[in-house]
Parts: structure tokens; C-alpha cells; sequence
């Protein structure tokens, strides 16, 4: 009888509805799609949106309801503020992406109905990493995740690049992926005590630091955690398969990869380091080491990362590989965030710093789904026109098209009044905060410098003149609809963040009581 | 309506422009009709912002029109605006430019005019919001916001090497802008550490500084100071900070040159004024030789650089360099004349300089050329032209009668007095000899360009102004006249204000004044 009870698996279904939504409509679009006539992109395309928005509405009901349980499956689940909202980072790029992706499908005669699954497949891993309170679920997260991504970026077969790209990302991220896996196993290994065996488990890792059997094993697999996740969201020195995959991948699915894998990369990312290798109360301890290393290591990989994502960024020359460096530079501000949240000594702190990154990351995810909408409707057909020369000019004959292009850039740039800037700004108070003067120096310097080449692009569309011609391209209803989510979206976060960041933020736990 | 006269200001433009931008999308809207709804706007913005000079003769120094409201909670940040005897001016100076400005495009601005007055509207927005803000953050984004109207102003309407004039000009503001948002966001923590609460608000902070002398470390207000001074001198520009400032002048189209001197620039100033003073007293007293010796160096240097340029508008360009210099010298000269002509020579500045563009720009319509030696005996076929830019230059160089006088004079007079820096006599001789030179250039140019014989066959048959072009500068020019002879009307309604930012300098913490603080207070006579 005791045995049978200590076996009954801790089940509770509606802590992961918006995972189950999500899941469910991917294989009921396959379904679809198999009995569906050939070549409609309707029926997946608004199923997919239907299950992306009540995911979405069941997410934001736990958020308000917010049941009693904050875990379940004995600890491989939680529900907290990081996790929705990371939640709605992805299911807001899924979204995006569905809308940005129909006017590509149609003009490639792509089989709609897979893409459509393999997008919803590819958010339910990122739902996952984002709520897994256990390293196997982060890894089966990010092997969902990962695998229908690879699909993704191949998925123009006939296209020499994007098969490279689909490839390239496969080989060096099954090689990350066994990083990762590495990393768990060693940490297992080392948080076995005489009488326990190891945990997965984040928060008894963190309990169990101090009384690891073998301290260097333990820090050896918090390295191979953090080359794995530095991988994932394309962090230098981990940062070189990045822009060849982007370049390569078609389109719609880059903005996909930019915005949602890499938010995902960075929930898991800090689910396990701040909250699984927290502060130590003794420095001199295993504990107090692991969280000094992984910081340090953070803060330098911060430095690098924006250096070079930005500098490269000013010599490229196609549109897409800029973005790519771009995103590069990114993880870079957002791992600013990151590094003030593993440095924060109390859980205000630490949640308003987390909010941050998390603010920072959904900023980032709508200026560059808006950015990349206008890519692809530039880019036509077989992704031809994607140099920065095919925008000479361009600004005044579609100057809606060029207009919205400029905001998303400037708000990129970090421009006040736009979503970017709010962004930087409470990521770069979170590291204030925290007194890393010297990083945000360096952040805001590399910001200078990204202006050079988000300006290139506005310089190209509207101080030069065009010299062939430009037929104007045709804004489908799906994507204007993006545009608009999108540009409202910049303004909103820019002008009245508040009520975003304190949702995102934790709430302390007196309010929760008083419930 | 009159207690959110500034929230209108701010965005009267701004639904200018929308409207602009909505109107050149119906069928039937001709590219020449955004013209008038740009001067209708600017118009009546300025209309609007007279209201403001009511109830400003007070003695006391007091924010008027203030609103202020949360707007993002989480953060502390607030809409707080307000406008006090140091804004009040700068503000009207920017409504008065702005309808002139948009008159002087009439006829040169051809192409994409929808996109031209949409921006030269959103461009005021900025420029109004920078001078009204109360709130760091806020002023923060109007500051940086107005730099985006002007690089494409600059970039699409610009001369040949707009493009490089564009880029230079955006990020040298960027870099400058950017290290101040640091500093910003650490006073906001300094403040949250001092009291328990964050805020951007620039009345609590000051009021906190003050108040509670620990609040900031000497080290901290050193750093913030350069964060903040850093911005706003690469805006002035001072020497050596300037090199931004003649290429974009000169590409700029005339509107854009105008605006730039007339206003853009005063925001360095104003910004050093209101914030590097009211928040930084002691670093500023302690930078005071430093920004002086600069000044001074950006004086002479703006102007003999100005005597040798074979292109009229490069020439009035760093004219503009000399000219901020004395407005730095002036502020930090921290003496009651000094810096009441400090604020008293932006506002000449702005009419004198932006008058000059002007004229350089009806040349440039005509002929095509801003070259000096391509000109030569305009007053003969443009009789009209040549008086009228002839006062402007005069005013510029600062006869007596003629506003320039009077704030260069109160400049060199406060600089006299000045304790701010050791034997500051020498200062303001060196700085006299900026005058003189100022009417080196300015006559030898006047000389080459409308006196002479008319040497060209060109020349010789252009039309004098019309009634448009004589319609916008006669207010500039009426103005120069007054402000030469009256300055009261505008010296007596921000005396309180500049005085209580005086006080705030030499006397931080309202206590003891300090040793310099005392001396300071004997000499100006008071």
C-alpha cells in the first residue's frame, strides 16, 4: 500500500493545458492536413492561430487564477511569472510567424499543413523549456524545440542554402544538444549524497550544492550547461553557426528562429542557473563558487557577444545575415539582464531583473518579427532580394512598407518612444542596480555602434536614389495584419510598459497569501 | 485648457503631422496643399505658446503650467512638465522658427513634401517637450526623439554629402545622449538609496540633493557630471566636441540649418543649465575652469576658422561655434549677468543665426551656390536682400542697438566678475577679441558678397526678395531691433529663474556658502 502511494504520479493537467493546446492542435493539424485538398494553407494556418490564441487565453487564466499548486509531476513542472511569461514570448512569435509565413507558403507552393505542425510542435518544446522545473524536461523541451527547427530551416528543399542551413544548424546543434546532456549527466553524478542518489531537479540541486560529493564535477557540468545554452541562443564565442543558418534558412522561419528559440534558450538558461546554482550565503563554499564562475563567465560572454555581434554587423551586406548579427548583439543586452539577476541578493531584485530579460526578450521578438515581415515581403520569391543594395531607394515607393521597416530598425537601435528603448532601459537599471557600471558603459557604447548599420539600411531605402526599377510588392492581408500586431506593439511597449513589466514581474509572496 | 496648455504644445504637432500624413493618403490631396497644413499648425502652436508669457513678470521662481502624472508606475517615471523664466523664452523661440521655417521651404522644398512637414511637425513636438520636461526620462526621450526628424530631414533634403552630414550628426548625438542615459539611471538609483524611492522627477531630485548632502558622493556627482556635461557639449558643441556641427549645418536644406542653430543647440545649453546645475552644483563649480577654458578656445577657434571659409553657410556654421562659446562662458561664469545673457545670447543666437540661414538660403535659390567668390555687388540688383542681411550680419556681430550687444555685453560682464575661475579678466579678453573677430568675418564677408561691383553676369539680374521671403524675416528682424533696445521684456521674466539657478550653484545645500560661493555674492554688486 505505501509503495503503491509513493508511485502515484503527481498528474495535474491543467498546470500544462497551455502545452497540451498547443501539442493537441499540432497533431490534429497533421491530421488535417492529410485529409485536406492539396495546396490550402487556410484551414492548418487558422487552426494553427486558433490554438495559438487559446493557449495563449490559458495561459493568461493561470496567470490570474492562479492555482494553489505551483507544481506538478513531483517538481518537473512550475508555474511561476518567469515561465508565463516566456509563455507568451513564443506563443506571440508563433503567432507572428504563422501570419508573416502565409504570403512565402503560397508563393512557393510549400506544403502548408507541415509547416504549420512543425511551428506549433516547435512552440510546445518551447513551452516546455520554459515550464520544466527538472533538467529533463529542459532537454526534452529543447529536443522538441530543436528538432522540428531543423525541419524548419530545410524546409525549401529544392534551395542548395536552405538545405545547408537545415544541416549546418542540425550537426553543430546535436553537438550542442550533447553538451547539454553531458551537463545533466555530471550534475547528477555529482549531487548524489551517501545516502540520495543524484537529482535532475533544479531546485534540489540548488538545495544539495553544498553537500555535492565532488565539487569539480559539479562545476565541470555547470560549464557544459552553459556552453550548451550558450549555443542555443548564440552567444559569442558559441555565436559562428548562427548567421550562416539564418541567412540560409528561408525567410519567415529566420524571424521564427530569432525570436522564439533563442527566448526559450534564455528561459531554460536562467531557470537552471539562478534558480539551480543560486547566491551562496558562503562564499567560500561549493556553492558560492559555482554562482561566482558561471557570473563572471556570464558578464564576459555579455562583453563579447555585444562586441561582436555589433562590429560584425556593420560589414555585412546581405539584409538578413545583418539581422542575424543583430540577434547575436541582442542576447548580448539580455545577457546584461541575466547577469543582474544572478548577481541580485534579494528575490525583489532578482524578480524585477528577471522581469527584465523577460521584458527585453518580447521587445526584441516584436520589433524583429515586425523587421522580418518586411524582409520577406522584400525579399519575393526564393528569397532573391535580400542584399542591402536591393533596397536602394525603395523608401518612397512603398513608403509604408519602408516607414515601418525604419521603425522596427530604430526601436532595434534602441531610439526612445519605441519598445527597444524600454527594453535596454530596464535591463540596463537591472545591471545599475546591481553596480556593474562598467557593463552597461559597454552595453550603451555598443548601442552607438549599432546605429551605424541600422541607419545603413534606412540611409539605403531613403537618402539614395533608385536606379532600376521596383514593382511595388503586394502587402497580403496576413501580413498586414502582422505589420499592424507589430508597429502598435513597438509604440505600446515604448510609451506604457508598466503594466507589462508588473505583470512579468513576481509577486511577493504576502500578496499571494492574502488571496 | 489653460492647465494642460503645455500637454496641447506638445501635441499640436504632432497631430499636425498625422494629419499631414492622413491627407496625402485621400485621392485628390495635391503634394503642395501639406505646406499649408504645416504653417496652420505651426501657427497656431505658436498662437498657443504666447499664452504661456502670462502671469511669467513674477519675482519668484516657480514652475507655471505644471502637470504631472504617473506614466510608467513600475519605474517611478512621470509625465511632469513645466515651464519656468529659462524654458518660457526657449520655447517661443521655437514656435516663432518653426512657422518662419516652414515659410522659407515654401519654394525650395519640391519633392516628398508630405513626408518634409510631417517631419519638420514631429521635429517641434521634440523640441517643445525637451524645453517643457520636468522628468529625466522624459526629457530623455524628447532629446534623443529629436534627433530621428532631423537625420532624415538632414539625409533625404540634405546637399551632396548628406549622407556622411546625416550619420556624423546622429552619432555623435547618439554616443553623447546614451553615456547620460547611465547617468540618468544611476541618479535614480542614488535617489532610491538615499530615500527608499526611485524617481526621475527633476524637482524631487534636486530637492534631494540638496536637502541631504550624502545623498551623493563627491566621485558620483564628478562622473555624472561628465555623463550629462558629455551629451550636452557635443550638442552646444563646444570645442573640441564640434566637428558635427559644419558639415550638418551646411548640408542641411535652410529649414533644417535654421532649426539646428535656432534650437538644437540651445538644447545643450538649456540642458547644462537646468540640469548640470540644479543636480551637480559642486562638480560644476569644480568643472567651471575647464568648460570656461573651452569655451573660450571655442570662441576664438569657431571664429577664426569662420574668417577663412570660401562657402557662406560653412562661414555662418562656425560662427554658430564662436557664439555658443560665450553661452558656456556665460553660464559658467555663475554671476547674475553672466548668466542672464548667457540665456539672453541663445535667444539672439537663435534669431540672429537662423535669420543668416535664411538669407544664405534665398542666394542659394537663386543662384545655386553658396560660394562666396561666386557672389559679389548684390546690393545693387537686390537692394532689399542686401539691407536686410546686412542687419542680420550686424546683429550677429553684436553692434550696439542690435540684440547681440546686449547679451554679449552682459556675457563679458559677468565673465569679468566671475570668481568661477582665477584671474578671469584674461578670460574675458581673450573672449572680447571674439567679437572683434566676429566682425572680421562677418564684414569681410558682407563686403565680398553684397558690396563691390557686380562681377558676374548672373548676379546681375536676380530678383530681389519677394513678399513671402520679406513676410518671414522681417519678424526676426523687427525682433532683433527690440531685443536690442528693450531687453527687459525678456531679461525681467527670467531673472528669477536664472538667479535661483545661480544660488542653486553657489550655494548647494542652502547653508554656509562656501569660500568661492561668498566671493561671488560681494561682486555682483547685489
Amino acid at each position: 500500500m505505501f509503495l503503491f502511494q509513493a508511485a502515484t504520479p503527481d498528474i495535474n493537467l491543467t498546470l500544462i493545458a497551455p502545452e497540451l493546446i498547443v501539442g493537441i492542435a499540432g497533431v490534429a493539424v497533421m491530421m488535417v492536413d492529410a485529409f485536406a485538398p492539396r495546396g490550402q494553407h487556410w484551414l492548418t494556418g487558422s487552426l494553427s492561430i486558433i490554438s495559438l490564441i487559446a493557449a495563449a487565453a490559458a495561459s493568461i487564466w493561470l496567470w490570474t487564477a492562479w492555482p494553489a499548486q505551483r507544481s506538478a509531476f513531483n517538481g518537473m513542472i512550475v508555474l511561476d511569472e518567469l515561465r508565463l511569461s516566456f509563455t507568451l514570448i513564443f506563443l506571440i512569435v508563433a503567432l507572428l510567424t504563422v501570419l508573416i509565413s502565409s504570403v512565402w507558403i503560397e508563393s512557393e507552393k510549400l506544403p502548408a499543413g507541415e509547416f504549420h505542425s512543425l511551428l506549433l510542435f516547435a512552440t510546445c518544446g518551447m513551452m516546455l523549456m520554459a515550464s520544466a522545473g527538472d533538467l529533463v524536461i529542459v532537454f526534452l523541451g529543447l529536443e522538441i524545440l530543436s528538432i522540428a527547427t531543423y525541419v524548419l530551416a530545410g524546409f525549401r528543399r529544392t534551395d542548395v542554402r536552405s538545405n545547408e542551413s537545415s544541416l549546418k544548424y542540425f550537426i553543430l546543434g546535436s553537438f550542442a544538444s550533447a553538451f547539454l546532456l553531458y551537463g545533466i549527466a555530471l550534475i547528477y553524478g555529482a549531487t548524489a549524497t551517501p545516502s540520495l542518489p543524484g537529482t535532475t531537479n533544479i531546485a534540489t540541486i540548488a538545495a544539495r550544492l553544498n553537500s555535492s560529493l565532488y565539487p569539480p564535477l559539479l562545476l565541470a557540468g555547470a560549464a557544459m550547461l552553459l556552453v550548451g545554452f550558450g549555443f542555443k541562443i548564440a552567444t559569442a564565442p558559441f555565436h559562428v553557426w548562427t548567421p550562416d543558418v539564418y541567412e540560409g534558412a528561408p525567410t519567415p522561419v529566420t524571424a521564427f528562429m530569432a525570436a522564439g528559440p533563442k527566448a526559450a534558450g534564455f528561459a531554460s538558461f536562467l531557470r537552471v542557473f539562478i534558480f539551480g546554482f543560486p547566491i551562496a550565503t558562503t562564499v567560500v563554499s561549493t556553492g558560492g563558487y559555482a554562482h561566482k564562475a558561471w557570473l563572471g563567465a556570464l558578464a564576459v560572454m555579455a562583453v563579447l557577444t555585444m562586441c561582436v555581434g555589433n562590429i560584425t554587423a556593420i560589414v555585412q551586406n546581405n539584409v538578413k545575415r545583418m539581422l542575424a548579427y543583430s540577434s547575436i548583439a541582442h542576447a548580448g543586452y539580455a545577457l546584461v539582464g541575466f547577469v543582474a539577476a544572478g548577481a541580485a541578493a534579494t528575490p525583489e531584485d532578482r524578480s524585477a531583473a528577471l522581469s527584465a530579460v523577460a521584458f527585453y526578450l518580447l521587445t526584441y521578438a516584436i520589433m524583429n518579427m515586425g523587421a522580418f515581415a518586411v524582409v520577406t515581403l522584400i525579399a519575393r520569391r526564393g528569397d532573391q532580394q535580400t542584399n542591402v543594395d536591393d533596397y536602394n531607394g525603395i523608401g518612397f515607393a512603398s513608403p509604408v512598407l519602408a516607414f515601418s521597416l525604419s521603425i522596427f530598425l530604430l526601436s532595434l537601435l534602441g531610439m526612445p518612444l519605441t519598445a527597444g528603448f524600454m527594453g535596454k532601459l530596464v535591463v540596463f537599471s537591472a545591471a545599475l542596480k546591481q553596480g556593474y557600471v562598467w557593463l552597461v558603459v559597454i552595453g550603451v557604447l555598443n548601442a552607438a555602434i549599432s546605429a551605424y548599420y541600422y541607419l545603413r539600411l534606412i540611409i539605403v531605402m531613403f537618402f539614395r536614389e533608385r536606379t532600376g526599377t521596383w514593382d511595388v510588392p503586394r502587402v497580403p492581408a496576413s501580413l498586414a495584419l502582422a505589420l499592424i500586431i507589430t508597429l502598435v506593439g513597438v509604440f505600446y511597449l515604448g510609451l506604457f510598459p508598466g503594466r507589462v513589466i508588473n505583470a512579468f514581474q513576481a509577486r511577493p509572496t504576502i500578496s499571494l497569501q492574502m488571496r | 485648457m489653460q492647465n494642460h496648455l503645455l500637454t496641447i504644445l506638445v501635441l499640436l504637432p504632432v497631430i499636425g503631422a498625422a494629419t499631414a500624413i492622413v491627407y496625402s493618403f485621400t485621392p485628390g490631396a495635391k503634394e503642395s496643399h501639406h505646406r499649408w497644413i504645416a504653417l496652420g499648425f505651426t501657427t497656431l502652436a505658436f498662437l498657443v505658446s504666447l499664452l504661456l508669457i502670462r502671469g511669467s513678470g513674477t519675482a519668484v521662481n516657480a514652475f507655471r503650467f505644471e502637470e504631472s502624472y504617473p506614466w510608467i508606475a513600475s519605474i517611478g517615471a512621470r509625465y511632469h512638465v513645466g515651464v519656468d523664466g529659462i524654458s518660457l523664452w526657449l520655447v517661443l523661440l521655437t514656435t516663432l522658427l518653426m512657422p518662419i521655417s516652414v515659410l522659407s521651404s515654401w519654394t525650395a522644398i519640391t519633392k516628398r513634401q508630405p513626408t518634409y512637414y510631417a517631419l519638420m511637425l514631429l521635429l517641434e513636438s521634440a523640441m517643445i517637450g525637451v524645453f517643457v520636461s520636468l522628468d529625466l526620462l522624459l526629457f530623455y526621450l524628447f532629446f534623443e526623439a529629436s534627433l530621428v526628424p532631423m537625420f532624415f530631414l538632414i539625409g533625404i533634403w540634405g546637399g551632396e554629402r548628406r549622407i556622411y552630414a546625416s550619420v556624423k550628426f546622429f552619432i555623435y548625438t547618439a554616443v553623447g545622449s546614451l553615456l547620460m542615459l547611465v547617468g540618468i539611471i544611476a541618479l535614480y538609483f542614488i535617489h532610491q538609496q538615499a530615500t527608499g524611492v526611485g524617481t526621475f522627477d527633476y524637482a524631487v531630485l534636486m530637492q534631494t540633493l540638496r536637502t541631504n548632502v550624502t545623498a551623493i558622493s563627491p566621485r558620483a556627482e564628478f562622473w555624472l557630471f561628465l555623463a550629462f556635461a558629455f551629451a550636452f557639449c557635443v550638442k552646444v558643441p563646444l570645442w573640441p566636441l564640434h566637428t558635427w556641427l559644419p558639415d550638418a549645418h551646411t548640408e542641411a536644406p535652410t529649414a533644417g540649418s535654421v532649426i539646428l542653430a535656432g534650437v538644437l543647440l540651445k538644447m545643450g545649453t538649456y540642458g547644462l543649465l537646468r540640469f548640470n546645475f540644479g543636480l551637480f552644483p559642486n562638480a560644476s563649480r569644480y568643472f567651471a575652469p575647464l568648460m570656461i577654458t573651452l569655451a573660450v578656445i571655442g570662441i576664438i577657434y569657431g571664429a577664426l576658422v569662420a574668417m577663412v571659409q570660401p562657402d557662406v553657410k560653412r562661414l555662418v556654421a562656425y560662427s554658430s561655434v564662436s557664439h555658443m562659446g560665450f553661452v558656456v562662458l556665460g553660464l559658467f561664469s555663475f554671476t547674475e549677468q553672466g548668466m542672464q545673457g548667457a540665456l539672453y545670447q541663445m535667444l539672439n543666437h537663435g534669431v540672429s543665426t537662423g535669420a543668416l540661414f535664411l538669407f544664405v538660403g534665398m542666394i542659394y535659390e537663386r543662384r545655386h551656390t553658396r560660394m562666396i567668390s561666386d557672389f559679389g555687388g548684390l546690393a545693387r540688383p537686390m537692394p532689399w536682400f542686401s539691407a536686410f542681411f546686412v542687419i542680420a550680419s550686424l546683429s550677429s556681430i553684436g553692434l550696439p542697438f542690435l540684440n547681440g550687444f546686449v547679451g554679449e555685453f552682459l556675457i563679458m560682464l559677468g565673465s569679468w566678475t566671475s570668481f568661477a575661475v582665477q584671474h578671469s579678466w584674461i578670460v574675458t579678453m581673450l573672449a572680447g577679441t571674439g567679437v572683434i573677430w566676429a566682425a572680421v568675418y562677418m564684414l569681410w564677408m558682407l563686403q565680398r558678397v553684397v558690396f563691390g561691383t557686380t562681377t558676374s553676369e548672373a548676379n546681375a539680374k536676380l530678383p530681389d526678395l519677394n513678399a513671402r521671403e520679406v513676410g518671414l524675416v522681417l519678424p526676426l528682424l523687427a525682433l532683433m531691433l527690440f531685443m536690442g533696445v528693450y531687453p527687459s521684456t525678456f531679461l525681467n521674466r527670467s531673472r528669477a529663474s536664472v538667479e535661483a539657478a545661480r544660488r542653486i550653484v553657489v550655494n548647494p545645500s542652502g547653508g554656509p556658502t562656501i569660500n568661492v560661493a561668498t566671493k561671488l555674492d560681494q561682486s555682483d554688486g547685489r
